[in-house]
């Protein structure tokens, strides 16, 4: 019989299987962070329970920490009380924890990957939904709640019902590989399949148009895959992960061997069947900005806002929603995207935060200056990001282009620290959600890719930015 | 269980609204329900009666993985919400911790029920009784699984 790659790694995970039950599965790495962890240790404590397998936990802060000088004291005493709170739960249960002031701290989703801890045909949780991040690794990596993390904290296993696969086939020659990136690939599937589109699936993102993307770029897709509602996203392993991965920090020792049976198995086979399938063509795919309050509400650069009919085609409530997201966004309808001025611009976040990233923005800033209307930020997803970065000359080019170079963490992502949208502010980011107060109350948020990003930020309004390169 | 409906009448209400993410810091539950709902509809945590039901349309919940939004409106008083699908992690979040519960109901029943109707929902039947309108509906059945969580309280104690 046929297996997809799901399927493999699900069936050598499980503990218990019945008919008609969820079945155990065992979780081969365990990431926490301060914002979901809490109350679960809290759980621990009141049932006598310990940590089962602390050494296959890891604990950062990413959430609330301040992206600036953080030798001075935290202004913000609730965010610092749940920072204290978790270095006391992983001296408490023996957890590893990379601190505020690690340099191996940053956003959970960056540091598995950079550090060897995210593994091909592992099971990996979080208590974050963006933990489909790691997928990119051919790993089933997923979000989970509180009550979950607690369970996984007890037990090192989870109850979980089989996920249905669902297939993402690209093809195609993305026209200008630079400008048009793996950002503007995956807004536009959401945009397609819709914001829940991928309910109750695993998402394997297949075809020519995938495995030419670099693992950096790979994370980007697989990380919105929870966007479009699915459980998480998958992408086979080859030679560039198996590069990746090698001579990390925590890399396993036996690196070689485990490549050798990896290769041999992650992968779903010829003609395995999946329970949803859908094709797109990467070609004609231009640079995409959203201009709602979901991740579906997506144009082309060169296009214009729909009108409330035109997104909603005869859907009352579609219509109605685009409506309010118009409303909410401060926009009328048919106004080229070309033309919306911006007040601020966030290049950071699990999406989009890495290395190559700052790469690419640097490229379309070196030797330019922010508009004089825009305030602009880049805020690395680790501090082995910013260092690397910092090594390139990367931080010299954003700072000499008036752009606030930040400390890592999560920051203007979903406003947990002091990095908010003033109400009104419309900003073009780098992230992954675009939901009322997001990023701040009453902050108006577009999703754009990294140059995306820092074009608009010299240009002051959005701009194709493959007429820059 | 009897209960008023506040209804949305919205798609993909999203964890952001739910509880926006500066209170994710806040560990006191009776603190973050005095948050529920900001994003859409500040007065929520005042007009909210304890048993109350939400309604709302498709996707609801979608976004983050944060415990703290169905915490926050279990919290407030909210004893289910009545949607017509929702997003996978907040549905788990509901059932696992033993917060609430997420109903499905299909579209035609998401339309006959409006704003301050009384309803009383019985689980067993996967009945939707609306005593304002003297109306009766189906809801979808929980699945087995899920129906065992919610039998035994919690996936604490959930036991093989
Ligand atoms: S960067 Fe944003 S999406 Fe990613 S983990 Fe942090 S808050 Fe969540």
């Amino acid at each position: 019989m046929t297996e997809t790659l799901f399927e493999k790694i699900w069936n050598s995970h499980v503990v218990v299987e019945r008919e008609n039950e969820p079945s155990l599965i065992y979780i081969d790495r365990h990431l926490v962070h301060e914002v979901t962890s809490p109350q679960a240790f809290d759980g621990l404590r009141l049932n006598n329970r310990k940590v089962r397998r602390p050494d296959l936990t890891i604990a950062t802060i990413d959430h609330n920490v301040p992206t600036t000088d953080r030798s001075l004291p935290m202004i913000d005493e609730t965010s610092s009380t749940q920072i204290k709170t978790l270095e006391q739960n992983c001296k408490d249960f023996g957890i590893k924890l990379f601190g505020i002031n690690d340099p191996n701290q940053g956003i959970v989703h960056v540091i598995g990957p950079q550090l060897g801890i995210t593994l091909p045909g592992s099971t990996i949780v979080c208590g974050d939904s963006h933990t489909s991040t790691q997928g990119a690794f051919g790993a089933f990596a997923f979000g989970i709640g509180t009550s979950e993390v607690e369970h996984t904290l007890a037990t090192q296993t989870l109850w979980l019902e089989k996920p249905k696969t669902f297939e993402i086939l690209a093809n195609g020659q993305r026209k200008n590989s630079f400008a048009v990136t793996s950002k503007d690939i995956i807004l536009s599937i959401i945009k397609k399949i819709g914001t829940d589109g991928g309910t109750g699936h695993v998402l394997e993102y297949r075809g020519n148009a995938i495995s030419d993307l670099s693992m950096e770029q790979r994370m980007t897709i697989c990380n919105m895959s929870i966007e479009a509602g699915s459980r998480a996203g998958l992408i086979a392993p080859d030679s560039k992960t198996f590069d990746y991965i090698n001579n990390r920090e925590y890399t396993p020792e036996n690196y070689d061997n485990l490549v050798d049976t990896w290769k041999e198995n992650l992968m779903s086979d010829p003609n395995s069947k999946f329970d949803k399938s859908f094709t797109i063509n990467v070609e004609k795919i231009e640079p995409q900005v959203s201009w709602g309050t979901n991740p579906a509400m997506v144009s082309d650069v060169t296009g214009t806002i729909p009108t409330p009919e035109d997104y909603g085609k005869n859907n009352e409530i579609q219509v109605e929603s685009a409506k309010k997201a118009l409303a909410y966004m401060n926009l009328e309808p048919e106004t080229p995207i070309v033309e919306i001025p911006i007040d601020r611009v966030f290049i950071g976040s699990c999406t989009n935060a890495r290395l190559e990233d700052l790469k690419d923005a640097a490229e379309i800033v070196k030797g330019k200056k922010v508009n004089s209307n825009v305030n602009a930020m880049v805020v690395p997803g680790s501090q082995m990001v910013k260092h690397e970065a910092e090594k390139l000359g990367l931080d010299k080019i954003f700072k000499d282009a008036n752009f606030e170079w930040r400390e890592s963490g999560c920051s203007m992502c979903l406003g947990m620290n002091p990095d908010i949208l003033k109400p009104g502010e419309r900003c073009a980011s780098t992230s992954n959600r675009n939901f009322e107060g997001r990023q701040g109350s009453g902050g108006r948020t577009h999703l754009v890719s990294p140059v995306m990003a820092a074009a608009s930020a010299i240009s002051g309004h959005f701009v194709d930015v493959r007429e820059w390169c | 269980m009897i209960g008023n409906v506040i209804k949305y009448e919205q798609d993909n209400i999203d964890t952001d609204v739910i509880i926006p993410g500066t209170y994710l810091k806040i560990h006191d539950y009776n603190e973050l329900a005095t948050h529920a709902m900001e994003g859409i509809d500040p007065d929520f945590p005042s007009k909210v009666k304890e048993g109350d039901f939400i309604v709302a349309g498709k996707n609801f919940g979608c976004g983050s993985s944060r415990e703290h939004a169905p915490i926050a409106l279990s919290t407030c008083g909210i004893k289910a919400v009545i949607a017509t699908s929702f997003a996978r992690i907040f549905y788990r979040n509901s059932v696992d911790g033993a917060f609430l519960l997420p109903i499905e109901i299909d579209d035609i029943t998401y339309q006959k029920i409006s704003n301050s109707d009384q309803l009383e929902v019985n689980i067993e039947k996967n009945e939707i009784k609306n005593l304002t309108k003297n109306e009766v509906y189906s809801m979808k059945p929980f699945s087995e699984i899920i129906a065992k969580i919610i039998a035994a309280g919690g996936l604490f104690k959930y036991k093989k």
